[in-house]
């Protein structure tokens, strides 16, 4: 009991005497006598809990007392020490030992796990354990977050980033969850990190005494070297300090400590006006951050030149082809030729003279740098400028940093959503003060890789169009997910359930780092009352995608009893919607289809003799147009798509960077290099552009097939050609 | 859809007081408790998400995830146990193994129905005194068609069993609360006090603690604000005469609280009980509803310008809810975590406001005093041990029950003149005095006198008065290891001796009934009981070793056969069984 209420009061610890003021804990009085008690769970800065036990010490009470919260009493007697309490500790890291892998990351790292040093201080070690370990984890470890790996095997349950995150940076995000043994912590409710409301503060991985929560660094890259040998980024990299970053209003409430230990993954470089900063096609992993001046951000225009010009008499006078604008390709159902490319930066550029400018506080290259896209173009310094180039982790802390939201937010809403939403051509009526009354109502929202965005059988209350990333949308079909499609920035979903009033009838997920535009329902009708030619579309959209619903349902209902099926299915065949397929007793290998095809197309060839077997047939490596074409996935520029019909097209203004060609499973996209035409983006000399079969749609059949001396060359739809010998046609069967 | 909101009102700087009631209305519309509506109760009580997913997961009565159609949950502790609950769950999950989309069979914590064990739980409807073949019927009729609504029975009541009940001074209902409406004309609380303090009114919660103490605490402590709670949070493993008194004597309970209320000034009270208690909730909420009608709650109660509100506060469940301050943290809406102490609970309990909690029978047997007078309860007891006591007595005994018997009787008399004795040709073994927390004596100490300090003596405790009786079916130290996995299911988890050393424990009793033993066991056994009674933050962790410490200490012959010859007398250890 307190007697007093104030003053200062002497008492005695391991027999120092010491006088202290009222409210002192016991640990503080220990340390004001010059002793210091181990202690796991309390930190200085932090209101102290008494969880760990630790600290406990001899105050005359019936049980030993945690003197991290135990209050100092006048003439009080303390012993911190003696050998029953040292028993009393030592085993108590024993039993925290017993289920904590040793060495944990950050012994690993930097050999200051406190709970394996404290204790191999006091003797106890890991390998004469004499507790049985934990048989199966309290939880997996996440690794969800860009910036802190979670090991929850390593967690003594201190409570210190809990504190760290709510008392100290007022983020409110962890807490424990679970009871007794399977207690753990949690980020909200219970969402992996990366997915959680966290801000990437770094207060928690700071606070933390053991490998729970640690540093990622990205391993083996400081941008203090690359710059070197890079001739894109050939100037002079300066380091950033800490405080400098702390003072920017972007990296406002991140932990210090944490940005210190990520030197070297931000950087400052300095631009004269005129230099390239990035270039398009070229890999990267940085995102820039312009802290003074403008920058042009531009494509090299688009170019014809992945269709090619034929005339109407036969292929082999098509040895010189001439480059032309592509105006026939645009498709049935689509009334306008896109308006805007859209590229990893917050505008987007027009279609006719792809060149925008971004300004001081312009983020850019964020999925370069997060997802490892490709750079989707040009970046080139307007005026002199100052820029931070940064790796993904401190990208991450600055794109969840609240302050920097909201400018985000800001100047999404003011500078791009008009020409973003206008930029899908559906959408592409709406008029300027629509976009206004949009303008305050619409939601940023971001997503984690495998993040669910809806989930199928959910209200639908919003309609959305991605900003950033991709978006794959699947439907659950008798217990396993199908995949419909994936979409790309400026892609759109929730349309199904907002206009037939239902559930969500698909499932969408973020493929990698995603951005969405969230549009309230109420907005969206309103929308699509204003604007009743959007309305019309969007229903025929509708109707589009429940007939190939209705044929995947059935597609997968084919599979169930696919024994005779199975090599065609395990190919992939049934996917295809073409197939160059030689039928092998007939093929003398005379390789004439081969030439044919170089003929048509500037020398190069789209098709290799070669590929898988089916039957008596070689599947030749040529464009299987896929139903669900894995090609499409991650194009940082949008050019290779498919439109209303169901063949895969590579636009022209294609920027070369390789990435469909590594995507496509069959290897039926090659990069060739071209002539540079038409505006410049700074180079001179070739560019390269992904080529892949056109199907020689001028023609009335492919130059392939007509070159074939034997007739064994055949462009068929694999569902209804092998129907026969499979006993059943999966198109067929599908409607 | 969404769910229509709860009108739970939110007071400023409490804002999750009432969110137990949030979650069990979400739980009770859709099942369990999704994701969303966390973070819409979140939103709506102005806290942050991960403070609703805190709790959420900290309580077993919330499901985070879509429920199966049944749920089967066989009690395993002490007395069921010794009653074959075991066998029982094991015969069960076998059953519906084949059948585990739609039924799961897993256990759970003592529900207080020890005195008809076992007792097995199926979608929250707890069938007593149960076997093999009627819970195969219960489980597929509820496979068919899921039982809406039903309760439990209530514990016989003393009129069926043709015993009068000695502690209560009314001999009709209309006299009910006359003390209560006395004390507001004389507000003469220092006599009281004095009342309470020549009946030696102790805490009959186990702790035993002198209850004229706590309340004068209360009352001196400075503040505006006060509670009193009434600890109806019964949950330890044999421990069931709360239930009694809550179902038959509620009157009682009320107005000893509310006698409290008077003497420590407080304006507010809460009957924290457990949310098995179903029925015993039903009880308490109709003599409440009586309270308010008849003017005896409220402001300016009878014109004595005393304002005195109750309230029956259902817990979301888990015995560390009976520890006071992890009891306080659940009104509160936290996880039920002790806190350390000090401040003691009569400077800062509820809100961090002097609080004055006792249990059930406290405030019962405050109205005994007050009412019979202080001399009457001194004198009742026998044998120099002052007082009566309400004692379940369960285990392997003929006429398992409640008894309300004088203090100072022994146990042999509970055991063989109220609880009918062993069943034919079994031979008692060993006791718990009372359940898993006073550890295990040896039938040798039956004649030991109900008393705090004898008790004690033997290095048990007389606690809440749960007698658990083992007869030479059973086997000690199993018994000790059924008992340390009450406590690890039990652990909250706040510190770490008992968080972890409460699992360790079981293990190593585990590979003892195996037949598993290391030649350091004793070595470690010893250091690990010391770090759980010295460095846990509160009594569960401290108490966690007794029932293996007695078992070693009282049953020598019987350890050193399963240690050194791994032979179990009873068949139970080294058979595959545990």
């Amino acid at each position: 009991m307190a007697h007093h209420d104030s003053g200062p009061m002497t008492l005695t610890v391991d027999d120092v005497e010491v006088t202290v003021p009222h409210g002192t804990t016991v640990f503080d009085a220990a340390r004001l006598a010059g002793i210091t008690i181990p202690v796991l769970c309390h930190q200085q800065n932090q209101t102290p809990v008494g969880v760990c036990r630790i600290c406990v010490c001899d105050v005359g009470e019936r049980a030993l007392q945690a003197s991290c919260v135990f209050k100092a009493e006048p003439g009080m007697v303390v012993k911190t020490n003696t050998e029953p309490i040292q028993a009393v500790r030592n085993t108590l890291y024993e039993l925290m030992l017993s289920d904590h892998p040793s060495p944990c990351i950050r012994q690993q790292q930097s050999h200051d796990c406190e709970l394996e040093t404290q204790a191999a201080a006091a003797g106890v070690l890991p390998a004469a354990n004499r507790f049985k370990q934990r048989a199966v984890p309290v939880m997996q470890a996440d690794d969800s977050s860009v910036a802190i790996h979670v090991d929850y095997s390593a967690c003594i349950l201190c409570d210190r980033c809990i504190r760290g995150c709510s008392e100290i940076r007022h983020n409110n995000v962890i807490a424990r969850q679970g009871k007794g043994y399977f207690a753990a912590i949690a980020f909200d409710s219970n969402e992996p990190m990366g997915n959680s409301s966290c801000v990437s503060c770094g207060e928690c991985m700071v606070s933390c005494p053991t490998g729970a929560l640690t540093n990622k660094k990205i391993v083996g890259q400081s941008l203090f070297e690359d710059s070197d040998g890079d001739p894109t980024t050939h100037n002079k990299a300066y380091p950033v300090e800490t405080e400098e970053l702390l003072a920017l209003p972007v990296f406002k409430g991140v932990s210090g400590t944490f940005l210190e230990l990520n030197a070297g993954a931000v950087v400052k470089r300095m631009y004269k006006a005129g230099e390239v900063v990035v270039r398009e096609g070229d890999n990267g992993s940085t995102a820039f951050y312009i802290l003074e001046g403008d920058v042009d951000i531009l494509i090299g225009g688009p170019r014809a030149h992945v269709t090619t010009e034929n005339e109407q008499d036969g292929f082999f006078k098509k040895m010189v082809s001439r480059i032309r604008p592509k105006t026939q390709d645009v498709r049935e159902g689509e009334r306008t030729t896109p308006t805007h490319i859209r590229i990893d930066a917050p505008v987007d550029l027009p279609y006719n003279d792809p060149i925008a400018q971004l300004h001081a506080g312009d983020l850019f290259g964020e999925m370069t740098c997060m997802s490892f896209y490709p750079r989707s173009a040009t970046v080139r310094a307007k005026t002199d400028c100052v820029m931070l180039e940064m790796l993904r982790n401190v990208l991450d802390v600055m794109q969840k940093n609240k302050t920097f939201r909201a400018k985000l937010e800001a100047n999404y809403r003011g500078r791009a959503l008009g020409t973003h939403l206008r930029s899908v051509p559906i959408f592409s009526t709406v008029s300027e003060d629509f976009i206004d009354i949009l303008r305050d109502r619409v939601e940023l929202i971001r997503f984690a890789p495998g993040q669910i965005i809806c989930q199928e059988g959910e209200p639908a209350d919003s309609f959305f169009l991605i900003r950033i990333g991709f978006v794959r949308v699947s439907q659950k079909r008798l217990g396993e997910d199908l995949v419909l499609a994936y979409l790309p920035r400026g892609g759109y979903f929730g349309v199904m359930g907002l206009l037939r009033e239902i559930p969500r009838t698909a499932t969408c997920t973020a493929l990698d780092h995603v951005e969405v535009v969230k549009i309230k329902a109420p907005d969206f009708h309103l929308m699509l009352d204003r604007f009743p030619e959007i309305r019309l579309q969007i229903e025929a959209v509708a109707r589009q995608r429940d007939k190939e619903n209705t044929f995947q349902l059935q597609r997968t209902t084919e599979r169930q009893s696919a024994q005779p099926l199975h090599q065609f299915l395990a190919q992939g065949l049934m996917d295809a919607q073409s197939l160059l397929i030689l039928d092998l007793e007939k093929c003398t290998r005379c390789d004439q289809c081969v030439k044919a095809c170089a003929d048509a197309h500037d020398g190069v060839t789209r098709l290799l003799r070669d590929g898988v077997r089916f039957d008596k047939y070689l599947v030749a490596t040529s464009c299987r147009q896929c139903r669900d074409p894995l090609c499409m996935v991650g194009c940082p520029v949008g050019s290779i798509r498919r439109k209303n019909s169901l063949e895969v097209i590579i636009e022209d203004w294609c920027v070369g960077c390789g990435l469909c060609a590594n995507n496509c499973p069959y290897g039926n996209i090659t990069i060739h290099e071209f002539d540079r035409d038409g505006k410049d983006a700074g180079t001179k000399g070739k560019v390269r552009k992904a080529t892949s079969c056109d199907l020689c749609h001028d023609m009335k059949e492919p130059s392939c097939v007509y070159a074939c001396p034997h007739d064994a060359a055949h462009r068929v739809k694999p569902n209804e050609f092998f129907a026969g010998m499979l006993g059943t046609n999966l198109d067929e069967a599908a409607k | 859809m969404p769910l229509p909101e709860v009108l739970v009102n939110i007071e400023p700087g409490r804002n999750k007081l009432g969110v137990f009631e949030d979650l069990r209305h979400v739980q009770e519309n859709i099942g369990y408790v999704p994701t969303r509506e966390i973070e819409r109760i979140a939103t709506r009580r102005g806290v942050a998400v991960k403070d609703v997913h805190t709790v959420a997961s900290f309580y077993p009565h919330f499901r985070l995830k879509p429920p199966i159609r049944v749920d089967v949950r066989v009690c395993d502790d002490m007395t069921c146990h010794l009653r074959g609950a075991h066998q029982l769950q094991r015969a069960l999950a076998r059953q519906y193994a084949s059948a585990s989309e739609h039924v799961q069979v897993r256990d759970i914590s003592c529900v207080g129905r020890c005195d008809h064990a076992p007792v097995v739980s199926i979608n929250e409807h707890y069938h007593e005194d149960t076997n093999f073949r009627q819970i195969v019927t219960e489980i597929d009729k509820e496979l068919v068609a899921p039982r809406v609504e039903g309760h439990s029975h209530p514990p016989r009541s003393p009129e069926e069993r043709g015993i009068a009940i000695q502690c209560d001074p009314y001999s009709s209902p209309t006299d009910h609360y006359s003390i209560y409406r006395s004390l507001l004309a004389n507000k003469n609380f220092d006599e009281a006090l004095a009342e309470l303090k020549g009946g030696e009114l102790r805490g009959m919660g186990g702790a035993g603690f002198p209850t004229f103490i706590k309340w004068e605490g209360a009352r001196k402590s400075p503040g505006d604000e006060k509670f009193v709670v009434c600890n109806a949070d019964e949950s330890e493993p044999g421990t069931i005469k709360d239930r009694f008194i809550l179902q038959y004597l509620p009157h009682m309970v009320f107005e000893g609280m509310m006698i409290a209320g008077a003497i420590v000034g407080a304006q507010k009270g809460y009957l924290y009980i457990r949310h098995e208690y179903e029925l015993q909730t039903e009880v308490l909420n109709e003599e409440l509803a009586h309270l308010r009608e008849i003017g005896l709650v409220g402001n300016n109660i009878l014109g004595s310008g005393i304002n005195f509100d109750l309230e029956v506060f259902v817990s979301p469940g888990g015995y560390i809810c009976g520890e006071e301050t992890a009891l306080m943290e659940a009104i509160q809406g936290n996880r039920s975590e002790p806190r350390n102490k000090p401040p003691r609970t009569v400077n800062s309990g509820v809100w961090g406001k002097p609080t004055a909690l006792n249990n059930v029978e406290t405030f019962c047997h405050a109205i005994t005093i007050l009412g019979r007078g202080g001399e009457w309860y001194h004198n009742i007891g026998r044998n120099g041990s002052p007082g009566i006591k309400f004692v379940g007595v369960t285990g392997n005994v003929r006429n398992p029950g409640i008894f309300e018997v004088p203090m100072g009787t022994t146990y042999r008399e509970l055991v063989f003149d109220y609880a009918g004795g062993p069943f034919e040709g079994r031979e008692i073994i060993g006791f718990a005095p009372s359940g898993p927390s006073s550890g295990y004596l040896p039938a040798s100490l039956l004649d030991t006198p109900l008393d705090w300090d004898k008790v004690k003596a033997l290095g048990s405790m007389l606690g809440s008065g749960a007698v658990v009786v083992c007869d030479d079916t059973s086997c000690m130290l199993d018994m000790a290891l059924v008992a340390s996995r009450f406590y690890r299911n039990e652990s909250c988890g706040k510190c770490s001796p008992c968080r972890i050393g409460t699992q360790k424990l079981v293990d190593l009793l585990e590979n003892w009934t195996l037949g598993i033993n290391n030649p350091g066991d004793n070595k470690l056994l010893k250091d690990l009981s010391n770090v759980l009674r010295a460095a846990s933050l509160c009594g569960l962790g401290q108490i966690a070793p007794a029932p293996i410490q007695s078992v070693i200490k009282h049953f020598p012959e019987l350890m050193k056969r399963h240690i050194e010859d791994h032979v179990c007398s009873a068949g139970i250890c080294f058979a595959g069984s545990v």
